[in-house]
């Protein structure tokens, strides 16, 4: 009996000890570890990850009795018996008992996600060659980045709104000295300085209205300059553009947004590519984001109120979309932060990255609130985001090294 | 299923081998009526930093010789939904109700019957803490219980208990009720 009882203890260890119990065991907690985090309080989804877990365990030594054919009372008495209460074998036996103690159950996790943590961070530094200072210092700045991050946007859109105004200027100055400036267009009949500005709110708000304008411009208009011309045409581009761009630029965004940040120097690069080539084409879509960003600011009040309204409108849906964006990345952020993901993605991230405000800059007044936050912003903005959550897993891996010492 | 599935964890319950007295509790009632504050008074931890449960608490506290791990989950109305989730193999219901806050005492005593009724609740003990007696508006207990209709309760034991979670007066007579509730029970 006693010899029976030690072949039936040695079979469960081998079991779980072999990779049709541990594969899953370990597949499950590590899926699920994500939630737990070291807070005093449970949350409600533990309970629900605990019921899980005791319906996979349930399972698998279900097919294991069957398998070898003992039933309950055996497994019982080979549990119970002194051989199964080594020291080895309780740390094997402790997933099972991890089934009915919550408490247990939750410390388990609560490690497993921490190594998982410890182990991102180990991979950064790997990659990068030093861990980031933000979490050699460790002090939180998270809040004094995001209004440092909102000054140098609004420096960015107030420095783009002038080059904008600039070239304006030049052009106006051209056309004068060309002498091509036409009576029979309507635009050319308002004030000078105020006809393209006043165009590029039109164009914003009736797509369609502004690309007959432009065409019959351009008709009138086929000895002006190229850049004149370019530009002119790029707001008939805008309405089918608007309808493709926005879900596609979207998705591909929020896919980029981690790789991005991984290569902080040539990300950073990129903003100031848009304005190095400040044609006319740029500089127009820089403005209309600096309107719709800062809430528009001078020509806005010489528009009509129904303009107005519009531009409004216009704005505020920009808003939603911008915040939607923010959201879709939150939520990516922390998938991306499994190990799996973390050293699949670095190496197309530069190229694309740059290539897509690239081509944003064209159809970009479609599409306002994305060119601005993917050259000036966006890099920056992930490095913070980034920073907090490389902090985080600072502390946790500060904890866990403690609880290992301890140990 | 439901069979195969009870043996095996009575299996695996056995497994842990405990040589001590165990015994589960839940700790229910109405937000704000001071589940959580009477949980870190029983743990003897500080209760000034208390802020209203999201999820659930879980102390393992030594008393009279057992084990009590006690769970304590919030009592936001969304939360209240989850209550019957950890309702199995409690050995012990503590309902908590703020004797101060009269405007809720139909709203406490619509929970604690729907609990009563519940299936894994059957014949459970109930420990009912009429909470905030500090507090110059509280009810006193049996007022409480009269409101309650306890003493319709034939199914099981039950008991009211004035008291204080802050100051911490008259939760241990709450427990000395379980603990010799219990000796009287497995002897």
């Amino acid at each position: 009996m006693a010899e029976d009882t030690e072949w039936v203890v040695e079979s469960i260890a081998g079991y779980l000890g072999s990779p049709e119990w541990t594969i899953p065991v370990a597949d499950f907690m590590e899926n699920k570890c994500t939630v737990f985090d070291d807070e005093d309080e449970n949350k409600l989804t533990y309970t629900e990850i605990h019921q899980q877990y005791k319906e996979l365990v349930e399972k698998l030594l279900e097919n294991y009795m069957q398998e070898v054919g003992i039933n309950e009372q055996q497994f019982l008495h080979a549990c119970s018996s002194p051989f199964a209460k080594s020291k080895t074998l309780q740390a094997v036996f402790q997933p099972v008992l991890a089934t009915d103690d919550f408490q247990m159950f939750r410390s388990l996790m609560v490690q497993k996600n921490m190594e998982l943590q410890l182990q991102a961070l180990r991979m950064i530094k790997e990659r990068n060659g030093a861990l980031p200072d933000c979490l050699v210092d460790g002090v939180d700045v998270m809040s004094e980045l995001e209004q440092q991050e909102m000054r140098i946007l609004q420096e960015v859109l107030k420095r783009s709104k002038e080059e904008y105004d600039l070239e304006m200027a030049r052009h106006v100055q051209f056309e004068e000295e060309v002498g091509t400036t036409s009576s029979s267009c309507s635009i050319d009949s308002m004030p000078n300085g105020m006809s393209l500005k006043e165009a590029v709110q039109v164009q914003v708000s009736s797509a369609s209205k502004v690309s007959t304008v432009a065409t019959q411009k351009g008709e009138k208009r086929s000895a002006v300059p190229p850049t004149r011309d370019k530009e002119q045409q790029s707001p008939a581009k805008l309405s089918p553009a608007l309808a493709a761009n926005l879900p596609s630029e979207m998705g591909s965004e929020c896919g980029k947004t981690l790789p991005a940040v991984r290569v902080p120097p040539k990300a950073s690069a990129a903003p100031t590519m848009p304005r190095e080539n400040s044609s006319g084409q740029a500089a127009q879509s820089w403005l209309e984001e600096a309107h719709k960003e800062a809430g528009i600011s001078k020509p806005f009040a010489e528009l009509s109120a129904a303009q107005q309204e519009q531009l409004q409108q216009r704005a505020l849906y920009l808003r939603q979309q911008r915040d939607k964006l923010h959201a879709l990345k939150k939520e990516q952020r922390p998938k991306q932060a499994t190990p799996e993901d973390v050293p699949a993605a670095p190496t197309p991230a530069p190229g694309s990255q740059e290539g897509v405000p690239k081509k944003t800059v064209g159809p970009s007044t479609v599409n306002p609130s994305q060119p601005v936050s993917n050259n000036g912003q966006k890099p920056k903005e992930i490095s913070v985001e980034e920073k907090k959550k490389l902090q985080k897993r600072k502390h946790l891996a500060e904890k866990l090294k403690e609880e290992v010492i301890k140990k | 299923m439901g069979e195969v599935q009870k043996g095996l964890f009575s299996v695996i319950e056995k497994l842990k081998g405990n040589a001590e007295l165990e015994l589960r509790i839940v700790l229910l009632g109405l937000d704000n009526a001071g589940k959580t504050t009477l949980l870190k008074q029983l743990a003897s931890e500080d209760v000034n930093t208390i802020t209203p449960t999201q999820g659930f608490n879980i102390k393992s506290v030594a008393s009279h010789g057992m084990k009590l791990n006690v769970w304590d989950i919030g009592g936001q109305r969304k939360i209240r939904t989850f209550w019957k989730k950890y309702l199995e193999n409690t050995d012990l219901l503590i309902y908590v109700i703020d004797s101060a806050d009269k405007k809720r005492f139909e709203e406490t005593g619509m929970e604690l019957s729907e609990l009563i009724d519940e299936e894994n609740l059957k014949g459970v003990p109930v420990l009912i803490f009429a909470n905030k007696q500090d507090l110059a508006t509280a009810s006193p207990a049996s007022e409480i219980a009269e409101g309650l209709n306890l003493h319709t309760y034939r199914d099981r034991e039950w008991q009211i208990q004035a008291c204080s979670a802050v100051s911490g007066e008259g939760v241990q007579d709450g427990m000395n009720w379980i603990s010799n509730y219990i000796v009287h029970k497995k002897k």
